[in-house]
């Protein structure tokens, strides 16, 4: 295999339904190998549908798929060997022990039994199965299930795993645990990750790049800092005692400054680093002789990236709590650290 | 291939382990045909015919009535067997669409496993148990003709072994040709309620064009001749042919397996082409 091609490549893909439902619009995009790459979009966007078509389940109407240096369309089944997939819904047999559904997985890829057992031991171990081997599917919690829809898809040890919404519907902890697993995945294997995500901030803390797929269509493709600084930088409120003198003028000569709205005794001003902006608009306003009562930085959130370039809110179907997601990426964060 | 399928039936023999309830209800129905049907519906035209009939024409009427077997119950009771092969492998295309419903069959199409491991895991796993269904109804049968006070099965000629090869042949051919079909229904169709539909409507006129349960005699003329090309009757045929002797058929069973057999051929083909289409590699 020659390693000079990208992980995923996606040339002008379309799928239409029925005729007339153009569920993907002509996407491109390219992913590369050891990458972990975010596709978000709203519900009904064509997410879904793009996985699909990228994992060789679904044939695009038109346009070109090519998936670790093979052209999707033509060679589906050799595909299926380079992938692993998690969809959004459970299929792991529930009748079955988490040990059977992993052996018979790996059976399904080809392997015998005696290397099936092995490979299931050593998965079960590593996605902390081990002492629910034996256990029917159906009495695992959420996010064993989902460990194991993980182990499942990572039986024939894949060089590109899909995750189609992966962590829809676990608590935080849950959800934490599962990113960890994947960050652990990509580091001993260099594999790459292809995800939707309902959670912006998901995405924002753990993926290199991202696309945003609105109407089948791309809208916007980027790190999420680059996607965040295409807003035009942080948003820095400034609260004086006095609302004269107008210090307008002032803070509009600082340097880094994009934009200034004034209302009442406060200034919201778009500029490029908050960080930079505040020390010299303190200062500058202290000068003036006017009083500094409150500062306020927002870095603006994918939330905004999202809002600005599909025109509607993020909503998310079973959206955790602010706190909830605050405490699951502060879990990640220092699992990283940790690891580092 | 031979892997994929050899995993993949192990699945569903692991299933069928898991799920006893479903081998004894599938026991019940057989049973209460044998103890209940046949018991109370054991129809004797002789009864029907002057006082002073001659032994011989007696014998004559009854012979052509239930085409060589001594009684309807023997009659029907081998007409139970192809009537389990049938009705025991509904159930193997609704496992089909439960595993699409719960995302099981998804995961298997996400898998490079070949279609034709796919199905034959189902197809061989699935048939064993009507084939198992098959003979425990046909050893029943036999025994109760034992059972004080009941009907059963009297076997009027030996069978010796070719006889027993017929039998095999005619309950393995019957059952898997109708595993096929009910599977590749459950391939096609994705809701529960039109597959059950579906399977009405290829189950009920074809048992009910057979003469699996009726006697011969009793068929009007019209019925009889649809029923010789019906493959349950053509099963039925062998077994009755090899039980109770040839004279009033007028073909061998040799002749009727062969028959059995281009129905298998001509249906398994469409089948499998259908599901080949349907499990195609990209959709």
């Amino acid at each position: 295999m020659a390693e000079n091609h990208g992980a995923i490549l996606a040339e002008d893909l379309v799928k239409v339904y029925g005729g007339k439902v153009r569920a993907v619009d002509g996407v491109s995009f390219d992913v590369r190998p050891g990458e972990i790459f975010g596709f978000l979009g709203p519900n009904g966007a064509g997410k879904t549908t793009s996985v699909s078509m990228l994992s060789a389940g679904l044939r695009p109407t038109s346009g070109r798929a090519v998936v670790d240096g093979l052209e999707v369309s033509r060679n589906p089944e050799q595909v299926k060997r380079h992938i692993g997939v998690i969809f959004q819904e459970s299929t792991a047999d529930g009748d079955l022990t988490g040990r059977e559904n992993l052996e018979i997985a790996a059976g399904a890829y080809g392997m015998g039994r005696a290397e099936s057992r092995k490979r299931a031991d050593e998965l079960l171990e590593k996605m902390h199965l081990g002492d629910s081997s034996e256990r029917y599917a159906k009495t695992y919690s959420g996010g064993m299930r989902r460990r194991l829809e993980l182990a499942v898809g990572l039986v024939h040890q894949p060089r590109i795993l899909f995750l189609d919404e992966p962590t829809l519907g676990l608590d935080p902890q849950g959800r934490a645990g599962f990113w960890e697993f994947i960050q652990k995945i990509r580091q001993e294997n260099g594999t790459t990750v292809f995800v939707t995500t309902h959670y912006l901030d998901e995405a924002d803390t753990l993926c290199e790049r991202i696309a945003i797929i609105d109407h089948g269509k791309i809208v916007a493709t980027g790190t999420p800092t680059e996607l965040k600084d295409r807003l035009g930088g942080d948003i820095v409120t400034i609260k004086t005692a006095t609302e004269n003198p107008d210090m307008t003028g002032v803070l509009h000569a600082l340097p880094g400054v994009n934009s200034l709205q004034k209302k009442d005794a406060s200034y919201r001003v778009k500029c490029a680093s908050g960080e930079t902006f505040v020390p010299l608009a303190v200062e500058a306003v202290s000068k003036a002789g006017v009083g500094v009562t409150g500062v306020i930085v927002k870095r603006p959130s994918l939330d905004e990236v999202f809002l600005e370039f599909t025109g509607r809110e993020y909503r998310e179907e079973e959206g955790p709590t602010a706190t909830d997601r605050a405490v699951m990426i502060q879990r990640v964060q220092q699992n990283l650290r940790g690891r580092r | 291939m031979l892997r994929e399928f050899l995993a993949l039936t192990r699945r569903e023999f692991i299933k069928l382990r898991r799920n006893p309830q479903a081998i004894f209800t599938s026991l019940l129905l057989p049973l209460l045909y044998l103890l209940l049907f046949g018991q109370g519906f054991n129809i004797n035209p002789a009864q029907y015919l002057p006082v002073g009939t001659p032994p011989g024409v007696i014998q004559d009427i009854l012979h052509s009535y239930f085409r060589g077997a001594p009684n309807y119950y023997s009659y029907f009771s081998a007409g139970m067997v192809g009537f389990v092969a049938v009705t025991a492998t509904l159930f193997l295309g609704a496992n089909v669409i439960f595993d699409k419903l719960f995302g099981v069959f998804k995961r298997t199409r996400g898998t490079p496993a070949p279609s034709a491991a796919v199905f034959g895991s189902r197809l061989v796993a699935g048939s064993t148990q009507p084939i198992a269904l098959a003979f425990f109804v046909l050893g029943l049968a036999v025994l109760f003709d034992h059972v004080p006070g009941l009907k059963g099965l009297q076997v009027t000629q030996s069978v010796g072994v070719v006889g027993v090869i017929y039998v095999v042949l005619a309950i393995v051919l019957l059952t898997l040709m109708f595993a096929t079909l009910f599977l590749t229904f459950g391939v096609l169709i994705d809701v529960p309620q039109t597959y059950f539909a579906a399977v009405n409507v290829l189950n009920l006129p074809v048992l009910l064009t057979s003469d699996a349960l009726y006697p011969w005699g009793s068929m009007p003329p019209w019925l009889q001749n649809i029923s010789q090309y019906n493959p349950v009757s053509l099963a039925v045929n062998v077994l009755r042919e090899t039980f109770f002797g040839s004279s009033a058929y007028p073909y061998s069973p040799a002749v009727y397996l062969l028959g059995l057999l281009a129905w298998s051929a001509v249906l398994i083909g469409i089948a499998l082409a259908l599901v080949r289409r349907a499990l195609r590699p990209l959709e």
